[in-house]
């Protein structure tokens, strides 16, 4: 058992600084790291620079997604817009039967009656009411929408469809339901006027709506 | 000999490489940076119009205009000689167009652009996109078939849209190709719709957008929305109503106004005939533009309120004092005469004015002042004061301020035609706004169209305050509104027609001599009705005009009557005004010679 010489004192500290041997295991996982490192952030580019494309696709898509629905929208709103015209209100509600309301009446919270009542007078289409063809789909000719109990409306104050149609009931009765695209004048005559109109105008108050009008020249 | 050569390539590489790097280098640096970038304009959305309720009037959407490139529909790219007819053929169904109109424009040589239809829907781009893709994929997989549609292409833009057609079409006015307002509200607050164009900025390659390359965007700043103070449904009412009575008088045109008179809000501004500013091109060019605030016109009877208020305000008559109006009277170097013959009518200041008598205006205007001259000046103060000669204060574009002569420039028989409205121009919104004045206390409200605008932001700024001025006394102002009351509610009034059972309607009737505008002679007459109502406590100014009627009846109160009732009922039910339940005031209209006068002091000619 040799043993081997002790250095001591300085020497031993000096001897401890020296590597043990040259060591060849450390530099394979540097190189590794380093590969992996490379290897990563390639990849991670590559994930990067995919993703960035596939958003834009996405964008892409999104952006034609919005484009078609704002004009569908667009053509919805004409299409909502066409109904909405007074115009159009108009003649629907002279297909429906329905009159100019006349003179205001109201009727206050105390049951008083202001101004006078009377019934609505004119039935005819207008030439003006037919200004153009209706082009409107009979979406509303349906008999769900049953015309104004009569008498009633006139005494109420409400804007462009104030009408009674109980004039429209002395007339007779189209039996056609689709209103003639040029509005004949039968055309006034709705078709879900109520027969019984004639009967419920009786309980009006008793006021003459067709007094004389003097005719003084006019200057 | 070898190495000189190559010293010579040397140097001519290094000097080139010096001219390219570091001489030139800033201009093929803007050079590459041009192609590398692309710049676009981003359009602004232009702001909407609406009515007071906030229902679109004007509005923009989306649309395309289709073109073409005619170089690839030459028989060199399409193997085949009728390439532009067939696309036409295609084509022409659904941007309803002709189909040789199509073909020629694809035909242009030397060309590689031509426009097939301006502001299609974004509907027809799909059409014709799905048909072109059909084609090249038929094309794809028969080698013997070509896409005739490869060349027809399609730039965004938008298009301005008014719904209700031709409703209000004078008011707003129409928006022209260059996308910039041609008339009316959309010409007078361009700058606000317009909102402000934007750019983007971006790194591109091939046409496609680099991803990763930055950008920069300046987003554009959409317009302001205007808000009217129309009422779309008053609007509406008053356009049919005037359409209907242009027609059937055959005339050659007519404007209703519908006024709040507290306010000075216009509640409608109706035009017959009008046009629809969706097809500027179809319109006739009379018919375009707003004709109630450009016409200039001798307004005739329903100018008298004027005189009357002033006679009235200057303490010169009251309602009951006596006129006597002889057949005829003789004043500068003219007859006068009213507009029938009769005999000596015994009327009492009311009466002058329920009867519409032009030489009983004469008369009581005649007492204005000491002298003629001291007259005409007072008539000449109020009528200013009333707004005659002025733009009313709206901005319009083209408005007219109408003619009012100094009354030093008045001529002999002008001295005694103004004052019942003849000799003096206006625009119908002026004649509306005097009787708004009347309805209002005397007090003068500045009639107003816009209620104000809504950023983008969605903010509301209010149009600033119209301005008041005070023209004649509440009194007076009560008082002429009673008088206004006899011409409607009198038998003998004039005005008979406008009668609306239950409420108490003030109104006057005019007919005046028109001169038309070709030989700048009198030829026809205007026929008018203003008035407002309730009388007692008024809310609305109904004014009515129709220029030259040349069937049935050309007399105010017979065919603006019957307007100004249905315009009056529609707006009275429009805003729920009841009545006030008030017995008419009834005043006097005609009286006995025999008995004495009690007040005033008499009006009689000298």
């Amino acid at each position: 058992m040799s043993k081997k010489p002790e250095l001591r004192g300085r020497a031993a500290r000096l001897a401890q600084l020296l590597p043990a041997a040259p060591s060849q295991a450390a530099r394979t996982p540097f190189v590794l790291l380093v590969v992996l490192l490379l290897g990563g952030g390639l990849i991670t580019l590559l994930l990067l620079n995919s993703s960035l494309n596939e958003g834009s696709f996405q964008l892409t898509k999104l952006k034609k997604e919005t484009q078609e629905l704002t004009d569908e929208e667009q053509a919805l709103q004409k299409d909502v817009d066409k109904y909405a015209a007074p115009d159009a209100l108009q003649r629907r509600a002279r297909e429906l039967g329905m009159v100019p309301g006349g003179d205001p009446a109201f009727l206050g919270p105390d049951g008083k009656v202001r101004g006078v009542p009377g019934a609505a007078q004119g039935a005819a289409v207008r030439p003006s009411a037919a200004r153009q063809p209706a082009v409107l789909p009979p979406l509303l000719a349906s008999p769900a929408f049953p015309a104004p109990p009569p008498g009633v409306t006139s005494a109420f104050p409400s804007p462009s469809a104030s009408a009674s149609a109980s004039t429209s009931a002395r007339q007779p009765v189209t039996p056609s339901p689709q209103p003639p695209a040029t509005g004949s004048p039968s055309a006034a005559a709705g078709p879900s006027a109520p027969a019984s109109a004639a009967a419920g105008g009786a309980p009006r108050p008793p006021v003459s709506a067709e007094r004389p009008t003097p005719t003084t020249p006019g200057r | 000999m070898v190495s000189l050569g190559l010293t010579l390539v040397m140097l001519a590489f290094v000097v080139r490489l010096l001219q390219v790097q570091a001489v030139d280098a800033d201009v093929y640096a803007a050079k590459a940076e041009k192609n590398r970038y692309s710049s676009h304009k981003l359009a602004a959305e232009r702001g909407a119009i609406t009515d007071r309720s906030g229902v679109e009037l004007a509005t923009s959407v989306d649309a395309y205009d289709i073109t073409a490139d005619p170089s690839l529909f030459t028989r060199k790219e399409t193997k085949t000689g009728d390439a532009p007819e067939q696309a036409a053929a295609l084509l022409a169904p659904i941007i309803d167009k002709d189909t040789d109109e199509i073909a020629e424009k694809l035909r242009t040589p030397k060309s590689r652009f031509t426009l097939l239809a301006r502001r299609a829907t974004p509907q027809v781009w799909k059409q014709i996109k799905d048909l072109r893709t059909a084609l090249a994929d038929k094309a794809s997989a028969d080698p013997g078939a070509v896409n005739v549609l490869g060349g027809v292409f399609a730039v965004p833009t938008s298009k301005r849209v008014y719904p209700n057609d031709g409703l209000a079409a004078g008011i707003l006015g129409w928006v022209n190709a260059d996308g910039k307002g041609g008339g009316g509200v959309e010409q007078q607050l361009n700058k606000e719709l317009a909102g402000k164009q934007g750019e983007i900025r971006y790194a591109q390659s091939g046409g496609l957008r680099v991803p990763t390359a930055g950008s920069t965007e300046k987003p554009a700043v959409p317009g302001s929305d205007v808000e009217l103070t129309i009422d779309r449904d008053i609007q509406w009412a008053a356009e049919d109503a005037i359409t209907e009575q242009v027609e059937k008088s055959r005339a050659d045109r007519g404007y209703v106004l519908v006024q709040d008179t507290r306010t000075g809000e216009i509640l409608a501004m109706a035009n017959a005939p009008g046009f629809d500013p969706n097809d500027i091109s179809q319109a006739r060019g009379t018919s375009l533009g707003n004709a109630a605030l450009q016409d200039a016109f001798e307004p005739g009877s329903t100018a008298k309120i004027m005189s009357m208020a002033a006679v009235l305000e200057e303490n010169a008559a009251t309602p009951g004092t006596r006129v006597t109006v002889p057949n005829r009277l003789h004043r500068g170097d003219r007859l006068f005469q009213d507009d029938i013959d009769h005999p000596t009518w015994y009327l009492t200041l009311n009466g002058v004015l329920a009867k519409s008598s032009n030489i009983g205006t004469i008369l009581a205007t005649g007492e204005l002042g000491e002298t003629q001259k001291q007259a005409n000046e007072s008539l000449y103060s109020y009528l200013r004061k009333f707004g005659i000669g002025k733009k009313t204060g709206l901005g319009f574009p083209g408005e007219t301020s109408g003619i009012l002569a100094p009354p030093a420039k008045w001529s002999t028989s002008q001295q005694f035609t103004i004052p019942f409205g003849q000799g003096v121009s206006i625009n119908a919104m002026q004649a509306a706004s005097v009787y708004s004045t009347i309805a209002n206390g005397g007090v003068r409200v500045e009639p107003t169209l816009v209620r104000g605008t809504k950023g983008p932001d969605g903010r509301f700024t209010p149009a600033p305050a119209p301005k008041k001025t005070r023209v004649v006394s509440d009194r007076t102002a009560r008082t002429v509104a009673q008088m206004l009351e006899s011409v409607v509610d009198d038998e003998q009034g004039t005005g008979t027609k406008a009668r609306i059972p239950g409420y108490r309607v003030a109104g006057k009737t005019g007919t005046a001599n028109r001169v038309d505008p070709k030989t700048g002679r009198y030829h026809g007459y205007t026929s008018s009705f203003a008035g407002f109502a309730p009388a007692d406590k008024p809310r609305v100014t109904v004014y009515c005009v129709i220029q030259n009627a040349t069937e049935g009846s050309y007399f105010g109160g017979q065919i603006c009557g019957p307007i100004y009732k249905k315009v009056m009922q529609f707006a009275l039910k429009t805003l729920q005004v009841p009545p006030t339940g008030k017995a008419p005031a009834r005043l006097p209209v005609t009286f006995s010679p025999g008995k004495p006068e009690t007040p005033g002091r008499p009006a009689n000619g000298r």
